[in-house]
């Protein structure tokens, strides 16, 4: 059998590895857990997070066969998917928006999810793909961020957090974690932006749009965005685009969550919600244009005949 | 399945835009193929689907509705035609061999002047829209013609809006559909145009 | 089958079953209302009519579980000694917050082979307010005022949005603006109540008993519960939070 399935097989049963240790059931808790050394949940006080797999020759099958709503719509354990989120770089920082509907098949789970990760206040994460996932391992950058900084007197740079984030889950690949994240930050070097996702993916770049709704938020975004944008400007094209992604996604929608990265940190600039966004649009903020985004709205009686244009008298 | 058409109406006249590349298997077999087919002297279509069953099926309303010009002496309506047209398929997806085929039609109604738009699927769907899209594009443009359609605008306006398109599909799409074949029609009946 | 004698026979391993059922949880301002109906089936028969699904962890917090039982009650049998644990090294019951993080990696902790449970928390958090917490069978959680899961959870959750948080309703000309997350508890029992009756009446996993565990921040008025034969469950820290249960019959066909 191959090296990966012996790494999991239940006759050696702790094998400290690169990933960290999998635990044996019965071993799940060590005396720390007694007192506050317990660690962050199944981390340990070395800081290597434990986790039990089954005693099975291929676990990440097992585990597909029980959560891959893809594969089988009729798996029990359903993991939430569907999302719109989008970040961008420009003069002013980086805008980072979001929706906030969760889905499990066609059942809407929530329309209230925070799918950006306040990492830190200086440090944004986004959440696209399996919300544990997403949550679990971006709090878990947070911790690795904060020892960095009492290790080296001086805060990570969004390269070494959002590379240490791709690392980590390039060390699970093929285990079945699915995230697709954007880390977005202020450094030494200015805004950076990375998209970082569970095959081990990792790019640097100045848009990106991650999830079911990404193509339609990108047919806004793009066209409307240059590097020169000014503050309300690009808050209003974050909005919009997501707005864009969730009436034409129907995995997305509900609320858009806003945030403004700067030099200073990041600001929650606000929570929108996408049906008032069509009706009657975000109403006096910054970078609003007045009226609501619908078509409908935008197109109310305006005509397309050309009746009254011609001259019948010729 | 990279195929991708659009349609937008405006002030007036119906822009339809069809990409031109005829592929079989891995292989480009021509790249300028012209997709988009008159259908009379105020109506207009573009096709997409399976390969034969587009040219097929054009054709064959094509010449009926040539057949109908001939016999009333007049063409049938935009509205009428389309409606025609959606049946036809309808009765073709319930037959042994069915066409598979997506279109977009575009006509000006000179009793109302009027420009109508028609968005068709091989399943007999039928939408009066303002503006349309066919295969890829349509996750891309859709949101972008949200944004920016307008049914008042010029035809500058509207050539401009479907070049917002255009680019969109051409900047995200992994597939390079080549160039771009765009026809417009309105009172003064049907033209090519470059874009 | 090279390895087939280290691994002898391995059929579609099954260790999970679904055994129906629904709980919900409502975040009032200065209390919590978790409840559960007490039905366990499997397929379509019923295995009993009372399987308790609602835990109390400590006098302000209160745990719902649902899912596959055995995970459940495993679980939940965890998360009590977790709790226990910490009030030895720390001398002081867990806050409700930081139990809700304890879940989410305890579920995480099973991601490859995860616990089949969606878990609610609710109680009353260190600033006295009611709170309720949803989570994942894997661990990903969210501080709401009510949610509900489990077999009836999509005939209950739209319910719970009209009347908790007003979702497509509008005030009467003239009257004050609703404002979600402050209903009393004479307003929310009844809704609670309603909705498993309600539920009991369409969907065949869920009926028998109802119990409702209230949750009331400390000092609060608790008159409105003597009416309902609510029935407190002594505190380990008298004079702190206090939490009571309510029990009610469920259609039993």
């Amino acid at each position: 059998m191959n090296t990966f399935v012996s790494r999991f097989a239940p006759s050696s049963s702790v094998i400290p590895n690169s990933r960290g240790i999998l635990a044996d059931e019965e071993e799940e808790f060590s005396d720390l857990t007694w007192g506050s050394h317990a660690g962050f949940g199944n981390l340990g006080t070395k800081g290597i997070p434990t986790f039990e797999v089954p005693h099975l020759a291929d676990p990440s099958a097992f585990l597909r066969m029980h959560t891959d709503d893809y594969a089988d719509p009729n798996c029990r354990i359903k993991i939430q998917h569907g999302t719109t989120t989008l970040a961008f770089r420009f003069k002013g920082g980086i805008i980072v928006a979001v929706d906030s509907r969760a889905t499990a098949g066609s059942y809407i789970a929530s329309g209230t999810v925070k799918k950006v990760i306040e990492i830190n206040p200086y440090l944004l994460g986004t959440m696209a793909g399996g919300a544990a996932d997403c949550q679990y391992w971006e709090t878990y950058l947070g911790i690795q961020c904060r020892l960095h900084e009492l290790r080296n007197r001086e805060r990570i740079s969004v390269a070494a957090a959002s590379k240490y984030l791709s690392n980590l889950v390039y060390s699970y690949k093929g285990m079945g974690l699915s995230m697709g994240t954007m880390i977005c930050g202020w450094d030494k070097t200015g805004p950076a932006l990375f998209y970082v996702d569970s095959d081990g993916t990792r790019l640097k770049g100045d848009i990106f749009s991650v999830g079911s709704g990404s193509t339609y938020a990108y047919g806004v975004l793009d066209q409307g965005y240059h590097w020169d944008l000014t503050d309300g400007e690009a808050q209003e094209l974050g909005r919009r685009s997501i707005y864009a992604a969730g009436h034409r996604d129907a995995y997305s929608g509900n609320t858009i969550n806003l945030y403004h990265v700067k030099e200073e940190g990041w600001d929650f600039i606000g929570n929108y919600d996408v049906t008032k966004m069509h009706y009657d649009g975000p109403g006096n903020v910054l970078g609003a244009t007045g009226g609501g985004y619908g078509y409908e709205i935008r197109a109310a009686g305006r005509s397309a005949s050309d009746a009254d244009a011609i001259d019948t008298s010729a | 399945m990279a195929e991708c058409s659009f349609g937008l109406i405006g002030k007036g006249y119906v822009i339809l835009a069809s990409d031109s590349t005829a592929a079989r298997s891995i292989v480009k077999m021509k790249e300028n193929e012209d997709k988009i087919k008159a259908l009379g002297p105020n109506l207009i279509m573009a096709t997409g689907g399976e390969p034969g069953d587009t040219i097929q099926f054009a054709e064959y309303v094509e010449r009926n509705l040539r057949l109908y010009h001939i016999r009333h002496n007049h063409t049938l309506r935009p509205s009428s035609a389309a409606a025609w047209i959606r049946r036809t398929l309808a009765d073709s997806l319930r037959s042994r061999n069915p066409y598979s085929v997506n279109l977009i039609l575009g006509g000006y109604d000179h009793t109302t002047s009027t420009p109508n738009l028609y968005w068709i699927d091989y399943l007999g769907t039928m939408v009066d829209i303002p503006f349309a899209a066919h295969g890829y594009g349509a996750y891309f443009a859709l949101s972008t013609l949200d944004r920016f359609h307008d049914p008042e605008a010029t035809l500058e306006e509207g050539l401009e809006t479907l070049k917002k398109c255009i680019r969109e599909v051409e900047k995200r799409l992994i597939v390079s559909l080549g160039k771009f074949k765009v026809k417009i029609i309105d009172r003064n009946g049907m033209r090519e145009i470059e874009l | 089958m090279a390895d087939g004698h280290q691994h002898p026979i391995e059929h579609r391993f099954n260790p999970y079953a679904e055994n129906g059922g629904t709980v919900l949880a409502i975040a009032g301002a200065d209390f919590a209302v978790i409840a559960g109906d007490t039905r366990q089936t499997e397929g379509y028969s019923i295995q009993t009519r009372y399987a308790p699904k609602v835990f109390k962890l400590t006098d302000r917090a209160v745990l719902a579980v649902n899912g596959f039982q055995a995970d459940c009650s495993e679980f939940v049998k965890r998360v009590m000694q977790r709790i226990e644990w910490y009030r030895h090294a720390h001398s002081k019951q867990m806050p409700l917050k930081a139990i809700a993080r304890m879940i989410q990696t305890m579920l995480y902790g099973k991601r490859f082979f995860p616990y089949y449970t969606y878990n609610i928390l609710g109680g009353i958090e260190e600033d006295g307010t009611g709170a309720v917490y949803s989570f994942d069978p894997v661990g990903s959680y969210e501080r709401e005022a009510c949610r509900a899961a489990g077999a009836a959870s999509s005939l209950i959750q739209p319910f719970l949005d009209n009347q908790i948080y007003f979702k497509n309703q509008t005030p009467a000309p003239g009257a004050a603006p609703f404002v979600p997350g402050n209903l009393p508890i004479d307003v929310v029992l009844p809704i609670v109540i309603d909705s498993f009756t309600s539920a009991t009446e369409r969907h065949i996993e869920v009926g028998d008993g109802l119990e409702m565990f209230v949750v009331v921040a400390k000092g609060r008025d608790v008159s409105q519960l003597a009416s309902l034969n609510a029935e407190e469950i002594p505190a380990t820290n008298p004079g702190e939070e206090r939490v009571f249960i309510v029990r009610r019959e469920l259609k039993k066909d």
